[in-house]
């Protein structure tokens, strides 16, 4: 498969991706940087502070002030050798080279414009300094209030236009606003046009509704928002007073940025100011901290002020957001009990997972569990690679075996057994929803059976992408073209665009498109010109029913275009965030579209898989929801996730080494012991969090420990669970532990529910199989095994460990006092075999 | 250590009984979230009656005796308890009836599948492609949570796509009951197998919650908080007298039985009225037939009799019980159906006008809403969307209709739009 080189290098900004947040460019898995972010693991730690101050930054940079008057905040920063940051600004010595054009005000934070010109503004913090140059520019004398920013900046701050008033869909009380102003163009009209004019007087701009109901001088739903003696008033009434005008050419607000981009706080309580800068069409940067409005993502780790002042108030991981006119800007918080003493330890790192996760580990200062233990890791990496138990004798083999590199060994032997393909086909069927509704059981298998190949080949998952992207025909025959069934309607008749686009977007680009179908998105820069852009290469695709009454057939028409909902007109394919490519007539739109998004350069595709498989192994992405990667949304571990796309891109796609990478790492093998569970444990990976088993694997481990494999009709005993295709009517007890519907993108739930607890104790798939007379119990007792010996297989299939002496004393005291109240010793056994089987050593995967 | 409740007696679970246990020995339960689960203070409840397919407004509530025969059908109108307005003949009961319920004749969506369709009708707010918007009863489990030890939320005697809790999550999918109307009905692991005493069931649960307190020792999550509340939960169900009560229909006398019909519908809705006269916060009876493609008269002669006779039978029996003012019963289905009847002698799908029966808590009897055009297409008068009856849903069963979940990182309303239809409290 060639691949053609790239019409346009994704914008990252445009992506809704900081900047420097991922390299546009994926690098190539380079040893020489693990090795020196190993040896940072290494330095020593809890010397004096002070002596280890390494850089100095001064933030923000590049500012150009409007004219004299404006001000500016700014951030003193000093980063010491362990890359701990501190804000210093009221520790540091902060001049201005000409006073006559930019004073500083060190108490405050503040650089004010003086008159036109430049100045250089330094810092000094002990033996560190930084500087940068500070512009001002000329001015018209006379303050003029534009709409765009201005008025704009005061209805978000005063939440005039938040999604639970004017800003919601329909708007309030027949006055509707777009959400926090993306729509500057709309909004002007509604306030100045709309309603009859009754919102504006230019006459008596005091008299108009927009100042009075904000000041309930008119009853007003939303309460009282501004005095009469407030800036925000003074600037809207000379805006009405000059005229009330949406100047086209007037400046624009490009990009929002929020200062300090990242922090580590230190105990509860502590508190970090945080600046906002707005970044304007004509050049000039404005001070937007007091304009913007602030949100916690969580509350319970960072609290933050209306005027930006962020306090910690628990250990965690929050993302602050900044928001103004349709743009927004983060700041990742991360609070800890105290930074990283000498007594922080971590295992010796074994690949480059380990040393980008203990390193983050140390700056969060979370100690990582201890290594699990051969018991621990056999039966965990069983059920994780291939979704099965270890037998007895098999846990047996590898307790036994005496070579250093034996857990190595098992991840090879289990990545090559036919499960490890079965066991993940059941993934690849929730991700590409391989769905009963939609091909109504016939082309399920084709599909099923398609994919199970492609695994247990390890062909790279980029050609998978790409063929099922490109894919048409009969999808009895063409297994790929069963991707497009659930964008269909329930009966398979009619394709359509806008049920694909986010999916497409999701799956393989990790970005949420939802909300951009009916509106911009809030929280993001995509549009909904983004959105009809990616659907427009889908435009020409068709079904038509088979020859069968469930057979479909895929083709593309000669024409067909997308509409936009809103402007009526036909939309170009436009790659996400990024160019228009020139495609010829002849030429399937959706094979540049694949092309495009499987490029080694694309920044989204790599890391959107890893960070899929990642989550399938610990439960969590390192972005979570693990599909929804947007700025408001940051990895856990940055490194780690751009380290894994790069050694996934390296390994052509394939996906096994990938699995081998991760199986390896001693963050998975980590315990998932811990002395003290914290809220960062998970989002940090600092230990395995035990998980519940999947619906399949938990009916496959059943059928193991009892001996009695569950039966599905029409299928050979001993057939798994993840073997079945799941027919028109699924087996009640995979549908009760969670097998998805898989007709729309809907996770399987992580979470217990009383019908699992009720189905486990009371339910017919277990009681069958452990009453069942040719079960592992009529075998054991068969052979005339002791009590105790009973007790050990039983044990030994579940849990993968022997029974230790509390076990055999509890066990033995149950038989007696269960045969004491007049049941058999077959009873009482099964009795023992219900409760294992219900218990949570057995249930989850630890 | 007991790691499970001792399954003695625990009839009526006060708060009191609560902090007893929690004193005793629960190894780890959160006794705060145990308590909180039981936090429903609400009297009210409901009955939902979904007629599975979408009943034809045309051979039930809303007939145009006036209209040509392809669109009329054969079946005659007859009058009502209110004067001028009549019902099809297969509704004789609730003819005689309406002045107990409330009746909107000019609902009308545009959603013409049956899945998007249910979804809409069972949640009061359009469907959208990636976010599944919870039903009324997944809503009123999670406001009100459990009460008296009972499931909040029973689908009887099956569920379907469109009960389902969407993005509040599995917690608050409907309990399934299993089919009331059969000689041997019992409630799907909620009974303990046959041959399994509750003291044997006790001591196994006690062996079981042995070995979870070891395993407790060495694990801790937040997962393993959750699945023993599960399970703490499950093993009250299950030897909770009030729960087996409750879905033992076959202690209700006979000539009941009998006034409900020994239908599906007519025992499902007797069993619903049990449950919620024990505690259920919303059940959910599900009555299939009527996607009457082909042979509508004939398939309506069968089911819509059997409606009548439930629904009625429930009206009479909830007012003489009390219930009245505190149980509001829905009668639902996926849209209605074309004016016109095809060549196969039935009615396909038709979103453009429906008919939708409300009755009690509060809803005032005999109120008629709106009016549909000669054909029953569209409604000229007062014509009222599905996000206005799921404000009237809510508003009836005292839940804020202009709430919001957290869902997708924002907030999402369980109710867009709609006004309740001030009418039916007129």
């Amino acid at each position: 498969m060639g691949r053609q080189s790239l019409p346009s290098r994704p914008d990252s900004v445009r992506l809704g991706i900081a900047e420097g947040q991922f390299p546009t460019r994926v690098r190539l898995h380079s040893g020489v940087r693990i090795a020196a972010v190993a040896a940072l693991l290494c330095l020593p730690s809890g010397a004096a502070r002070a002596a280890e101050w390494e850089t100095l930054r001064l933030e923000p940079s590049g500012i150009v002030l409007a004219g004299p008057g404006r001000s500016q905040g700014f951030l003193v920063t000093a980063i010491d050798a362990g890359g701990n940051e501190s804000d210093v600004t009221h520790r540091s010595e902060i001049t201005s080279s000409d006073e006559e054009v930019v004073a500083v005000d060190a108490l405050a934070g503040l650089l004010t414009a003086r008159n036109p010109g430049r100045a250089e503004v330094r810092v000094r913090f002990e033996t560190l300094s930084a500087e940068n140059v500070v512009e001002v520019r000329e001015r018209a004398s006379e303050m003029s209030v534009s709409f765009s920013p201005d008025i704009v900046s005061i209805l978000t701050l005063k939440g005039c236009n938040g999604s639970s008033c004017h800003g919601s869909p329909v708007g309030q009380a027949g006055f509707k606003l777009s959400l926090f102003g993306y729509d500057t163009v709309a909004d002007h009209t509604m306030i100045v046009a709309e309603g009859g004019g009754r919102r504006v007087d230019l006459a008596h701009p005091e008299q108009s509704l927009l100042l009075r109901k904000p000041t309930f001088a008119t009853a007003h739903g939303g309460g009282r928002l501004m005095d009469s003696n407030s800036d925000e008033y003074e600037s809207i009434l000379t805006w009405l007073s000059q005229g009330a005008s949406f100047d086209p050419r007037g400046v624009q607000l490009e990009r929002l940025e929020l200062y300090p981009a990242e922090r580590v706080l230190a105990g509860t309580g502590t508190r970090q100011r945080l600046v906002a800068v707005g970044r304007l069409s004509d050049g000039s940067s404005r001070d937007m901290t007091r304009e913007v409005r602030y949100f916690s993502e969580n509350d319970a780790v960072a609290a933050v002020s209306s005027q930006g002042l962020l306090s910690s108030t628990g250990p965690g991981l929050a993302t602050v957001m900044a928001r103004a006119m349709g743009k927004v800007a983060t700041s990742q918080i991360g609070v800890v009990e105290g930074l990283a003493g000498s007594g922080f330890s971590s295992p010796e790192p074994r690949n480059f997972i380990d040393a980008a996760v203990f390193a983050k580990l140390r700056q969060m200062n979370v100690a990582p569990s201890d290594p699990a233990s051969d018991r621990e890791f056999v039966r965990r990496v069983y059920l994780d690679a291939i979704g099965l138990l270890p037998t007895p004798a098999e846990v047996g083999a590898f307790m036994d075996d005496r070579r250093p590199d034996k857990r190595s060994r098992l991840i090879d032997s289990l990545l090559e057994r036919p499960e490890h393909a079965s066991h993940w086909t059941v993934k690849f069927e929730d991700w590409f929803r391989n769905c009963q509704l939609h091909s109504q059981g016939r082309s399920m298998g084709v599909f099923k059976d398609w994919v199970r190949g492609w695994l247990a080949e390890d062909r790279p998952y980029d050609e998978f992408v790409r063929t099922l992207l490109t894919s048409t025909g009969d999808t009895m025959l063409n297994p790929g073209a069963n991707f497009w069934h659930p964008a269909t309607d329930f009966m398979l008749k009619e394709f359509s665009v806008t049920k694909v686009t986010p999916t497409v977007s999701r799956l393989f680009l990790g970005v949420r498109m939802e909300c951009a179908e009916c509106h911009n998105h809030p929280l993001e820069n995509f549009t909904q010109d983004d959105f009809y852009g990616l659907a427009a290469f889908f435009a020409r695709l068709r079904v038509k029913h088979g020859y069968g009454e469930y057979r479909r057939t895929w083709y593309l028409d000669e024409a067909g275009e997308v509409e936009h909902p809103v402007s009526k007109t036909k939309v170009a394919p436009k790659f996400l965030g990024g160019d228009i490519p020139s495609i010829p007539e002849t030429v399937d739109r959706r094979t540049v579209l694949a092309d495009w998004i499987i490029a080694p350069e694309n920044p989204y595709f790599a890391r959107a898989t890893v960070n899929r498989v990642w989550h399938q192994y610990f439960g969590r992405g390192i972005v979570e929801p693990y599909d929804d990667f947007r700025s408001t949304n940051r990895p856990s571990n940055p490194e780690l996730l751009d380290g894994l796309a790069e050694f996934f891109v390296e390994s052509g796609f394939r996906l096994r080494p990938l699995h081998r990478l991760i199986l390896n790492s001693r963050t998975y093998q980590l315990s998932s012991q811990s002395d003290r569970p914290g809220p960062l444990d998970h989002p940090l990976f600092a230990r395995y969090m035990p998980r519940k088993l999947q619906a399949e694997v938990l009916l496959d481990a059943i059928g193991q420990v009892t001996g009695r494999p569950h039966e599905f009709k029409g299928y050979p005993r001993g057939t798994l669970a993840k073997d079945i295709y799941v027919p028109d009517g699924p087996d009640y007890f995979l549908v009760t532990f969670g097998l998805p519907r898989r007709d729309i993108l809907k996770d399987r739930v992580p979470v217990p529910t009383l019908s699992q607890a009720l189905n486990l104790m009371n339910g017919e798939a277990v009681r069958e199989k452990v009453e069942a007379e040719d079960n592992i119990l009529g075998e054991a007792l068969g052979r005339g095994l002791s009590d105790e010996q009973v007790t050990a297989e039983i044990f030994q299939r579940a849990y993968a460990r022997p029974p230790d002496r509390t076990d055999i004393g509890r066990i033995a005291a149950f038989v007696a006092s269960e045969r004491a109240a007049g049941r058999d010793r077959r009873r009482a056994f099964e009795n023992v075999l219900w409760a294992v089987l219900n218990s949570k050593e057995f249930q989850l995967n630890h | 250590m007991l790691h499970l409740r001792p399954p003695f007696p625990a009839v009526r679970k006060t708060r009191r009984d609560f902090l007893k246990v929690g004193g005793l020995a629960f190894c780890g339960i959160n006794l705060a979230k145990l308590l909180a689960s039981e936090r429903g203070s609400s009297e009210r409840s409901c009955i939902v009656i979904f007629q599975h397919g979408g009943a034809s407004q045309l051979d039930t509530f809303d007939p145009k005796p006036d209209a040509v025969a392809d669109i009329r059908g054969s079946l005659k109108a007859i009058p009502t308890a209110i004067p001028g307005v009549r019902f099809s003949e297969l509704l004789p009961r609730s003819a005689k009836a309406l002045d107990k319920f409330a009746l909107i004749r000019s609902m009308h969506s545009d959603e013409a599948i049956h899945e998007r369709a249910r979804q809409y009708v069972f949640s009061g707010t359009k469907p959208r492609n990636e976010l599944l918007q919870p039903s009324y009863g997944s809503v009123l489990s999670k406001e009100w949570g459990p009460k008296d030890g009972l499931p909040p939320y029973v689908a009887i005697p099956q569920t379907d796509l469109s009960f389902e809790a969407g993005f509040l999550g599995p917690t608050y999918d409907p309990f399934i009951s299993g089919d009331p109307n059969t000689e041997d009905f019992s409630v799907k692991d909620l009974t303990l197998p046959g041959g399994t005493s509750l003291e044997e069931a006790k001591s196994r649960a006690d062996l079981l919650g042995a070995l979870d307190s070891e395993f407790r020792k060495v694990e801790q999550s937040p997962l393993i908080d959750s699945i023993d509340e599960f399970y703490q939960k499950a093993f009250d169900l299950i030897s909770s007298p009030a729960a087996k009560r409750a879905f033992d229909i076959g202690s209700e006398p006979d000539s009941l039985r009998d006034a409900y019909g020994r239908t599906a519908v007519g025992q499902g809705t007797l069993l619903a009225r049990r449950l919620v006269e024990a505690g259920v916060r919303l059940a959910t009876v599900f009555h299939g037939g009527y996607d009457t493609h082909v042979r509508n008269e004939p398939q309506n002669k069968q089911i819509v009799p059997e409606f009548d006779q439930a629904f009625t039978a429930l009206l009479e029996d909830i007012e003489q019980r009390g219930m009245l003012s505190t149980t509001l019963v829905l009668v639902i289905g996926d849209f209605g159906r074309t004016p016109k009847i095809n060549f196969s002698g039935g009615r396909d799908h038709w979103p453009g006008a429906f008919s939708v029966a409300l009755a009690g808590a509060g809803i005032q009897g005999g109120v008629v809403v709106g009016a549909t055009d000669a054909t029953a297409a569209h409604p000229i008068e007062r014509p009222v969307t599905i996000e206005d009856l799921g404000a009237s849903v809510y508003r009836a069963l005292g839940v804020d209709y202009r709430k919001s979940y957290h869902a997708n990182g924002r907030p999402v309303a369980i109710n867009k739009e709609g006004e309740p239809v001030a009418e039916l409290w007129s």
